[in-house]
């Protein structure tokens, strides 16, 4: 198992958001994981990413503990997170945003050495191959033609690729994607579809949230469905979204 | 730019074959030095974001500890320089833990750091018998350079002003290697949006702590110069003004470069010469060029002779 969340729970003062959150993802898988809004989809993310510290519950990223980790810890191990806003680094172009996320890469590639280069500059065959990376990611992210564009001047949809494909260039073992699709038009929906299953053929494993039942129903292998911050159906993601409780929790107990 | 930039740096050093006054010669001087601590300064603001009110305190707290091994203990004055860098960078690694273990940002930020920085100039006027409280300390001895042909002291105008010139080179480079490096991305990272940066793997209190001590050291650095050339050190060096002095400079030349802040402290330094002021009078003077910059012209004086060449 390459993550494996027990029991995990996360409170906010009286309000428990995550409650007692039990699953796992296998290498090379795409997971889902749905639930209407308020349902802790987000929450459950951040305490893998570790922008937050879970209350009690364990999460372990093969077989080690990451609840404590800080977030660029988290990152380090291989465990990578987009967020549902687009973020940004203001006034920079797409592909210095890409240099900047290649970051993990120098350190992993170079490790003190790095203190070398700050006189000589990254060795040449480092340089060529990052950029290459880059190119890559931008042409599968269909982000190639606005290369050298203040990422500010994106679409709402290209900054969302762009996020996807800052995380991607880092090369992480699991791509955590919070609500990649929302906001997205009908044709860039289709894009980040297509964008995804060309990441999972490349051999990572993916666990996306959203409320967009058609596009994850598409995609995923497994799902898990939360409501209220539990864990009400997990398994096959169409036999989960034909549960009757959630059904009832996305349209109301008169529809199940 | 970069040739703009060799351009300005040749002129500076043909400049003394023209320069016949020794006031002027000593403006430069000052100018130099406090172009090197505005430099240093913008590492860690303009490029990090940063808002350190510490650049005071690391300048003039290297400036007592070289002025007192040189005066009291005999110390050579570049050994000298060691230790007092070496105490700054400790000191900023404390200040710089505390603030950003606490994550603490731009006003929070600005104020506890300007809050240390206040203690250790009141360590340095109370405490008598190490730095003469309010008096300060004379310094008499002047570095000397080894040459070939046996040590020389640096004590004319025109060895002052290529040792200075020279700081500010080292200084420029050191600061320029950095951002050039992986370095500068984090630190472009931290500035433009932490959180991004961190869940792309970059350690966020590191680098931040990195930008800062090594700002500071530099500081430090051109504090061991200053109090040799002035010929004393008090506690006014460690003063809030002078945060704020190298605060004008860097606004007044831009803070999105390195060589902004050089051009601003130049102006700056020179300005108050230029026009007879008293001391009230230039505090106020900075004052206004202060807020006229942020209110019109944000970006500085570079920003503005960049955008007319992108507008041409």
């Amino acid at each position: 198992m390459l993550l494996d969340i027990q029991n995990l729970t996360k409170s906010f003062g009286g309000l428990t958001a995550v409650s007692n959150v039990t699953f796992g993802i296998e290498r090379g898988e795409i997971v889902g994981i749905f639930g209407p809004n308020g349902s802790g989809k987000t929450t459950t993310l951040s305490l893998i990413a570790g922008i937050l510290k879970p209350t009690s519950g364990a999460i372990r990223w093969k077989g080690n503990d990451i609840g404590t980790l800080t977030p660029f810890e988290v990152a380090q191990q291989g465990v990578v997170k987009t967020f549902q806003n687009p973020q940004l680094f203001p006034e920079l172009t797409v592909v210095e945003h890409m240099r900047i996320a290649c970051h993990l890469h120098i350190k992993r590639e170079l490790g003190m050495r790095r203190l070398r280069t700050l006189f000589g500059g990254l060795p040449g065959e480092l340089d060529r191959t990052l950029e290459r990376k880059i190119d890559q990611m931008l042409e599968l992210c269909r982000l190639k033609t606005q290369r050298n564009d203040e990422a500010s001047a994106l679409s709402y949809g290209g900054e969302k690729m762009l996020g996807v494909a800052m995380g991607m260039v880092c090369d992480p073992e699991l791509l955590l994607l919070d609500e990649p699709a929302s906001g997205l038009g009908h044709d860039e929906i289709n894009n980040l579809d297509a964008v995804l299953r060309d990441l999972k053929t490349h051999g990572v494993t993916l666990c996306i949230i959203d409320h967009k039942v058609g596009f994850l129903g598409r995609l995923a292998d497994r799902s898990i469905a939360l409501h209220h911050g539990a864990v009400i159906a997990a398994g096959k993601t169409d036999e989960v979204l034909a549960n009757d409780a959630v059904v009832a929790a996305y349209l109301g107990k008169k529809h199940a | 730019m970069r040739y703009t930039i060799l351009i300005g740096l040749l002129l500076a050093l043909a400049a003394p074959a023209a320069i016949t006054s020794d006031s002027v010669l000593s403006i430069a001087i000052y100018g130099f030095m406090a172009a090197s601590l505005a430099v240093s300064f913008n590492l860690i603001f303009g490029f990090t974001g940063q808002l350190s009110m510490f650049h005071a305190a690391s300048f003039g707290v290297s400036a007592y500890i070289v002025a007192i091994l040189v005066t009291t203990f005999k110390w050579n004055f570049w050994l000298a320089i060691v230790p007092a860098v070496v105490v700054v960078m400790i000191l900023s690694l404390i200040v710089g833990t505390i603030c950003f273990r606490f994550k603490l940002k731009e006003f929070y930020f600005a104020v506890v750091t300007m809050a240390f920085s206040e203690m250790l100039r009141l360590i340095t006027l109370n405490w008598n018998s190490v730095t003469n409280g309010s008096l300060g300390i004379t310094v008499v001895d002047k570095p000397s350079i080894w040459t070939p042909s046996g040590s020389i002291a640096v004590s004319s105008g025109i060895a002052w002003y290529y040792l200075t010139l020279a700081l500010l080179v080292v200084v420029y480079i050191v600061c320029h290697r950095i951002l050039a490096s992986w370095i500068g991305r984090c630190l472009a990272a931290i500035r433009l949006n932490d959180q991004l940066g961190e869940t792309l793997g970059i350690d966020v209190f590191k680098y931040k702590l990195l930008s800062f001590a090594a700002g500071s050291m530099l500081a430090g650095l051109v504090g061991a110069f200053y109090g040799f050339y002035s010929g004393f050190v008090e506690p006014h060096y460690l003063s809030i003004t002078l945060g704020l002095d190298i605060v004008a400079m860097v606004l007044l030349g831009g803070v999105n470069s390195l060589i902004g802040p050089v051009i601003g402290a130049l102006v700056l330094t020179a300005l108050p010469h230029l026009i007879e002021l008293s001391a009230e009078l230039r505090i106020a003077l900075y004052g206004a060029i202060l807020i006229f910059v942020i209110l019109v012209m944000p970006k500085g004086i570079i920003g503005l002779i960049t955008s007319r060449k992108h507008a041409a």
